[in-house]
């Protein structure tokens, strides 16, 4: 079952990423609960972040990539300022070039979007802004030691719209001392502001953060797990009689406006990446760069390597990996495309798994597609174990 | 180098746990010059790992040492002793070798419940007793108070008592010239038809089983063909030699002497302990009493992890059994745990002793039931049988008697926890004996219980009512029919046989609500609603739930999540070690020892 199709996993290892990530550290300030590679309150470093950025994107042969996706994260992109990101781009171009039609997101601050800024991202080529807003409540923001209003995120909606640009909004739930009503006003809020996409994260307690240091020592308490799963399935209810489809765990968008570059991830295609933290992926290997900014910039800058962590899969590990992205999906995983693009059957790799799931009413099956039901996939992390074993 | 049984004197050293025996020891073999102090690595005499790790000796052991004393030259045997209550069998082995006893009591601590029974182990044998205080340089020392409890409890005259202090030498002579003069001479006949008892063995992998003996009469010589009595199997010595305290090789051994030897026996299992040695052909000597056959107090299930191998834990186990005749195995079959062994054990800690063995020493990951005493069982049909297994407990109508093991306890304690004492054997169903006061201050009380009752907790709980001063002690009086009833729990609807407990029907609905409140506990949330329930026959008398579990789904999963949030996942694997699946519930091992929870509200 291995030979016959591995020509065609191969060939996918040999296309050439058409998606790439660049991880932009900076922030003004880091929030409680914010685990992510990045400093806060350090833009004396910015320059020499572009210098590093700059060399390491010689890791790919001159005339460099041509994209589909190209995706800005952080950290906060918009923190660079209007000329701070052209001048980001401006390097970036150099190796990376956006083909026309390409989707081109970079992530912001509710109260970095101004008319300089929104001009500045359209002329370098930007097409969709995903905007770290959390909430539209007052006391929420503040629960979750942001620094913007509610009006913040509602100007800044308005100015990106108006340019013409396709914005995602960030909802974020379970926020110390929310209840269910504060995520239903949330929800209605957020519909109101027009935009094409919705990601809903549920706060998670992260070793390492402020937040699950209060925690610990009984100054905060994280919601309890009912009340986690009633604002979920709130979110899912509203948004979707709202018109957004669940394409993904915590993603919503109207129709045609899904987020093209993380689909990439979920598809288990290659993608390239930049920056301190960042991972990449050629099909087979995946290979995080140094989290920490200074020691990745440092190593960059000195011809030393740079890269942390990496994981190589089998193909067999590919197959077990594209089981779960797949399947976090609404779409779920259709045998055919699943055959054609690991070279596994997909009964050969979780059919006793999803047979269980099925009797449990976790999944449902076609024939032709497996999905997971709405049941499953708020329980899914309990089931990838099974998946994910040594075979 | 044929000694004379008059310079010979064979004694154990025997006191209650952490009263300063292998501290003792140690100064002895300073002192007469047997170890050098450089080379004296703290409690020589206990070498298996363990025993330096939990500071007590768990396998009898023997050395020989040499002292001058009015001029003359003496040879000093010390048979080392267990001093937990598991091993009063091994006690028992070593005091038949020896002629005297060292009875070692703390300064402080005083008269403890294994130094009464100890002590009495001693007297019972005839033995010479030299009794020493210990640790009398502390500053909270209380000697005289100590010496009263010594009269009191077991005659010892307070001017016979040597002070000493093991620590820092004091009266270690004084305690070496004791010994001379006061244990006597062993008695036997150098010239007479060779007889040697067999106290202990072990197995070395270079010359296999190494034979621990003690001569009684005759003389034993390198080459010299000899008899096991109970094995009837003939060897020729190939080694003889005394422990000093590594194995040194001698030409021969001669009646009332202790020793080793190494007869290319490659299976420890033909060394019978407590066997008679003697010369093949028809004017051997006649075979000795020997030893009561070791009394396993406490049964349990150990099984192999998910995953982990049966052949592997079979070969493991084999290789303890070895150099431990009081462990016994054999395979059993659960249907909640697959295949495995049911294990017996002289008491709790020797249990835990094991389980700790196998894991460190054979890297095996372990399921382990909760243990259970014997119990016995007159059926209707007029057969007594014996059940190690609450599994094996037949149908209620064929039981015509269940009888439960019953041990006499004593415990010594200051005066002022007599009280909670008393409360703590009445809960337990004890019956109350007597109460005799040591001195003003100190008391032993004597209650019968069952056994099921003092394994488990009794210790613990002795300690915390006592605040540390209590000690305890028993012995096994007998089988004795109750009102005993199998308790069943069923987990999702399953009976998981290997969570059964016997208990007293008095005490069902206690322990049923306990036991599954505690499962409740044990058990992680699953995906779907765990019912737990605990029942006799088909009545089911308490009832716990566990909520299915319904939210567990990571938010973020982009491109430089996607292998750390796999690592989250695989970690959620790992944790499935030491489980096993009933149904489609992962119970983990914690679990199994949930029937131990009594229910009761005590202090």
């Amino acid at each position: 079952m291995k030979t016959a199709t591995s020509d065609i996993v191969n060939a996918a290892t040999q296309q050439p990423p058409r998606a790439a990530y660049v991880h932009v550290p900076f922030c003004r300030h880091r929030c409680g609960y914010c685990d992510f590679s990045l400093v806060a309150g350090r833009d004396d470093l910015i320059a020499s972040y572009l210098a590093a950025i700059e060399r390491e994107l010689t890791r790919l042969e001159s005339p460099g990539l041509e994209l589909a996706t190209l995706y800005l994260g952080g950290g906060t992109p918009s923190h660079l300022g209007p000329d701070g990101l052209r001048r980001l781009f401006d390097i970036l171009h150099t190796r990376l070039r956006p083909l026309p039609g390409a989707e081109v997101t970079i992530e912001a601050n509710p109260g970095d979007v101004t008319a300089s800024l929104a001009t500045a991202a359209v002329a370098c080529g930007t097409t969709r802004v995903s905007l770290g807003g959390q909430s539209l409540d007052a006391t929420t923001l503040v629960a979750l030691d942001r620094d913007h209003t509610p009006d913040d995120v509602r100007r800044a909606v308005d100015i990106l719209l108006t340019r013409g640009l396709a914005v995602s909004v960030d909802l974020m739930t379970a926020a110390p001392g929310q209840t269910l009503a504060d995520v239903d006003r949330d929800l209605d809020a957020l519909v109101a502001l027009g935009t094409q996409h919705l990601s809903v994260y549920c706060l998670t307690w992260e070793k390492g953060t402020q937040f699950e240091s209060l925690s610990r020592r009984g100054m905060l308490r994280p919601a309890d797990e009912s009340l986690e799963r009633s604002m979920l399935e709130l979110t899912i209810d509203r948004l979707e009689a709202a018109g957004f489809e669940h394409y993904e765990v915590s993603n919503f968008a109207r129709p045609g406006g899904r987020c093209q570059h993380n689909e990439t991830y979920w598809d288990c295609q290659p993608w390239e990446a930049f920056g301190p933290g960042a991972a990449r992926f050629d099909g087979r290997e995946r290979i995080t760069n140094h989290r920490s900014t200074t020691t990745w910039m440092r190593r960059v800058l000195g011809g030393e390597d740079f890269t942390g962590d990496s994981e190589t899969m089998t193909p067999l590990e590919a197959a077990q990996e594209r089981v779960v992205l797949g399947l976090r999906r609404r779409d779920g995983l259709r045998r055919e495309a699943f055959l054609n693009a690991s070279g596994f059957a997909l009964d050969d790799v979780a059919g006793a798994s999803i047979r269980r799931w099925i009797a449990r009413g976790l999944a449902t099956d076609d024939g032709q597609q497996v999905r997971l039901t709405r049941e499953g996939l708020l329980v899914s992390d309990g089931l990838w174990a099974e998946v994910l074993r040594p075979m | 180098m044929s000694i004379d049984c008059k310079h010979i004197r064979n004694f154990s050293i025997i006191a209650h746990i952490d009263h300063g025996k292998s501290t003792l020891a140690d100064r002895l073999l300073e002192r007469t010059g047997t170890v050098e102090k450089r080379q004296l690595k703290e409690q020589m005499l206990d070498d298996m790992e363990l025993e330096r790790q939990r500071g007590i000796t768990i396998k009898a052991r023997a050395v020989r040492m040499e002292c001058r004393h009015n001029g003359e030259l003496y040879e000093l045997n010390l048979i080392d002793t267990p001093g937990h209550v598991d091993f009063h069998y091994e006690v028992s082995r070593s005091l038949a070798c020896c002629e005297g006893a060292v009875l070692l009591v703390d300064a402080f601590q005083g008269v403890e419940a294994q130094t009464v029974a100890n002590a009495y182990a001693a007297i019972n044998q005839n033995l010479a007793i030299v009794p020493v205080i210990n640790k009398v340089d502390l500053v909270h020392a209380r000697v005289d108070e100590v010496l009263t409890e010594m009269e009191q409890s077991l005659s010892i005259d307070p001017t016979e008592v040597i002070k000493a202090s093991a620590k820092t030498g004091i009266g270690i002579d004084d305690l070496l010239a004791a010994i001379v003069e006061r244990i006597p001479p062993p008695t036997g006949d150098p010239q007479a038809v060779l007889r040697a008892l067999i106290f202990d063995s072990h197995y070395d992998s270079y010359r296999g089983a190494i034979t621990y003996v003690r001569l009684i009469d005759g003389t034993v010589k390198k080459g010299q063909k000899i008899r096991f009595l109970e094995t009837g199997v003939t060897h020729e010595v190939l080694e003889l030699g005394q422990f000093v305290p590594q194995r040194r090789a001698c030409e021969e051994l001669v009646a009332g002497q202790v020793g080793y030897l190494v007869c290319n026996i490659k299976d420890v299992k033909q060394v019978h302990i407590g066997d008679t040695v003697t010369i093949p052909g028809d004017h051997a000597a006649a075979a000795m009493p020997g030893y009561k056959p070791p009394q396993r107090m406490v049964y349990c299930g150990l099984y192999p992890s998910e995953g982990e191998n049966f052949e592997e834990l079979r070969d493991s186990l084999e290789k303890l059994a070895i150099n431990d005749p009081s462990f016994e195995f054999a395979p059993e079959s659960s249907e909640a745990l697959g295949f495995g062994f049911r294990c017996g054990f002289l008491g709790l800690l020797h249990m835990e002793i094991i389980q700790q063995r196998l894991e460190q020493e054979a890297d095996l990951d372990l399921v382990q039931t909760a243990p259970n005493v014997t119990y016995q069982i007159l059926k209707t049909s007029g057969e007594t049988i014996n059940i190690r297994n609450p599994q094996d407990v037949p149908d209620t109508g064929e039981i015509e008697e269940f009888r439960q093991p019953i041990v006499r306890t004593n415990f010594l304690t200051p005066v002022e926890h007599i009280g909670p004492i008393m409360q703590l054997c009445t809960d337990r169903r004890g019956v109350y004996l007597k109460t005799e006061y040591l001195s003003p201050t100190r008391a032993m009380l004597t209650f019968d219980l069952p056994l099921a009752e003092v394994i488990y907790d009794m210790h613990d709980k002795l300690k915390s009512v006592t605040r540390g001063y209590g000690t305890m002690d028993y012995e096994l009086v007998g089988y004795f029919p109750a009102d005993l009833v199998r308790l069943d729990i069923l987990v999702g609807g399953k009976k998981v046989d290997a969570l059964s407990i016997i208990c007293d029907r008095r005490d069902a609905d206690r322990r049923g609500r306990a036991i599954v409140k505690k499962l409740r506990g044990e058990i992680d949330r699953h995906m779907f609603e765990v019912a737990l329930q605990a029942a006799i026959g088909t009545k089911v008398i308490a009832r716990e739930t566990i909520s299915a579990m319904r939210k567990n789904v990571t938010a973020k999963c982009y491109g430089g999540d996607i292998s750390r949030k796999k690592k989250l996942w695989a970690k959620q694997k790992e944790g499935k070690k030491r489980m096993k699946s009933v149904g489609s519930v992962d119970i983990p091992q914690k679990a199994f020892m949930a029937v131990l929870d009594t229910g009761a509200e005590r202090p």
